[in-house]
């Protein structure tokens, strides 16, 4: 179908209805014939009366309307987008009016919201090579294939190798990834209209192969933007960065208290129950099961048993500094020597050990140079051989 | 033991609050949004009706920047992120044409003197810091 800037002259006629604003019109009553020449043209009438609307195809030249236009097809697409002057087209007899001038001046833009180019997924598929960026390629081989539905949709692949990209009119059956959607849906995504998660949650992008490369892929691109589409303004949005801080102050008491000053010396201490003889790391002021005050303090490890190994892969921000922490990172389950067997103690490994460690090993602790009686001061566990 | 717990944080004020942000900075205006179904105003302005769900995205109005003071209390405490040094009073102040009140610092009048249903007009800052600081406090009229 003949396009001229990205668009052909029926789509202008087909989006009429939607694009009516009926309130504009309330106390209008006219007909426009418009009579199109050249490759996609055509004849129409359009009937606009008191908030109503008719557009219809003609059979040939239109003539007993309120005003008749005769254009060109490239012309008059070109002005109704705004990328040809009116002015110039009507002076150098590209467009010519019959009747009243006046009618298409002062009404047609009340009648309409402006005809904004529609984008077709073809469009957006067919144009990956010239987008593509060869220097964010580096080292990808992929086959992305694409089964669109739906007007203006169609099966491509696309192949990603050696820093080149070339497009292929089929879908091949070796694709790292083939997405299949609606066209209007892809076109959509492509836009920023639809967000990708959304879509592929509520159905409406099935994926088959390697849903990685496929969120992946749309970094190798330059926007898709339609030829004729007008620049639309950026808003400014408002963001803001911010390191709040937040002031604590933690007072241990005597029974933590005995603790910290422990590490300050490399020495773990355990509350020893009276009643059942547990001991308690920490240290706790009551023995929960008995419910008596637990006064006795016993030195227990250093060195301990692993009893469960927990292996984190989330990187999440440590709290303090707000960086994100290396993974992965363990939560190392262990009873320290001297310690009764229920009393599981948590830390970390050291990130080394973490392909070595089993449950029954014996782990030894690695403490910080300076000791200054805060948790810091134990950096973590590590093997002990 | 003492620290500091550092909340490193990204805040978007979202197209909404820009829109209104912008217009305390650049125009000295206070915007809102009007649900035309419920007859109700917004401020500061939001993206759903909480009644009946309409999108008020593109339902701006422009409200006065003068209103009464609706609710007030005293802040007698000091830190760091608080804007102003206590003893500050901290109202809740529903503009004309308004439906909702917001929060906003009032200054030039002596805390025991407040009285709800007072009228109070904007200030607006010198130096503006992208925030709704860029409306620095309402006086009394």
């Amino acid at each position: 179908m003949a396009e001229y800037f990205g668009t052909a002259v029926e789509d202008i006629f087909n989006t009429m209805e939607e694009r009516f604003l009926s309130e504009g019109t309330l106390d209008v009553d006219v007909t426009i014939g418009y009579n199109i020449s050249g490759e996609g043209g055509g004849n129409w009438k359009v009937t606009i009366k008191e908030g109503t609307l008719k557009v219809e195809d003609a059979d040939g030249e239109v003539t007993d309307c309120t005003a008749v236009l005769n254009a060109n097809a490239e012309t008059f697409v070109g002005v109704t987008l705004g990328k040809l002057d009116a002015g110039e087209a009507f002076s150098s007899g590209n467009i010519k009016v019959d009747g009243d001038l006046t009618v298409l001046v002062a009404i047609l833009p009340k009648a309409f919201k402006p005809f904004k180019p529609v984008i077709k997924a073809s469009a957006i598929v067919e144009s990956v090579e010239e987008r593509f960026l060869p220097e964010k390629a580096e080292g990808v081989d992929i086959k992305i294939g694409y089964d669109l539905s739906g007007d203006g949709g169609g099966q491509w692949t696309v192949v990603v190798k050696d820093q080149t990209c070339t497009l292929k009119e089929v879908l091949d059956d070796d694709c790292t990834v083939i997405m299949r959607m609606e066209a209007q849906v892809f076109v959509d995504l492509n836009q920023g209209k639809l967000d990708g998660g959304t879509a592929f949650s509520s159905g409406q992008v099935k994926v088959d192969g390697d849903i990685g490369v496929a969120g992946q892929s749309a970094s190798l691109f330059e926007k898709y933007v339609a030829e004729g589409a007008a620049e639309e303004e950026g808003e400014e949005l408002i963001s803001l960065k911010c390191v709040p801080s937040i002031n604590q102050r933690y007072a241990t008491g005597p029974t933590m208290g005995k603790w910290f000053d422990g590490l300050k010396e490399k020495k773990f201490f355990a509350s020893k129950c009276p009643q059942c003889g547990r001991t308690l790391v920490p240290p706790r002021e009551i023995c929960a099961q008995c419910r008596v005050r637990c006064n006795e303090f016993v030195e227990v490890g250093p060195d301990a048993t692993v009893t469960l190994i927990d292996v984190v892969y989330y990187a999440s921000p440590d709290p303090l500094t707000g960086k994100i922490r290396e993974t992965p990172y363990t939560a190392l389950f262990m009873v320290l020597d001297g310690v009764s067997r229920d009393e599981s103690f948590a830390h970390d490994l050291n990130p080394k050990d973490i392909d070595r460690i089993k449950p029954g090993m014996k782990v030894r602790p690695v403490w910080a140079e300076k000791r200054m009686g805060t948790y810091r001061d134990l950096l973590y566990f590590e093997i002990a051989d | 033991m003492t620290g500091k717990m550092a909340l490193p944080n990204h805040y978007f004020a979202g197209r909404l609050g820009s829109k209104f942000i912008i217009a305390l900075r650049d125009e000295n205006k206070i915007l809102g949004v009007k649900c035309e179904k419920c007859d109700k105003v917004f401020v500061p302005p939001r993206e759903y009706c909480e009644r009946c769900m309409s999108k008020l995205d593109e339902c701006w109005v422009e409200l006065s920047n003068e209103g009464v003071i609706t609710n007030y209390t005293v802040v007698n405490y000091n830190d760091k992120h608080l804007p102003r040094r206590a003893p500050y009073i901290l109202a809740l102040i529903k503009v004309d044409g308004a439906d909702t009140p917001f929060p906003h610092i009032v200054e030039g009048i002596d805390a025991e003197d407040v009285k709800t249903g007072m009228k109070v007009k904007a200030v607006f800052a010198e130096e503006t810091t992208n925030t709704i600081r860029d409306l620095d406090h309402f006086e009394p009229v």
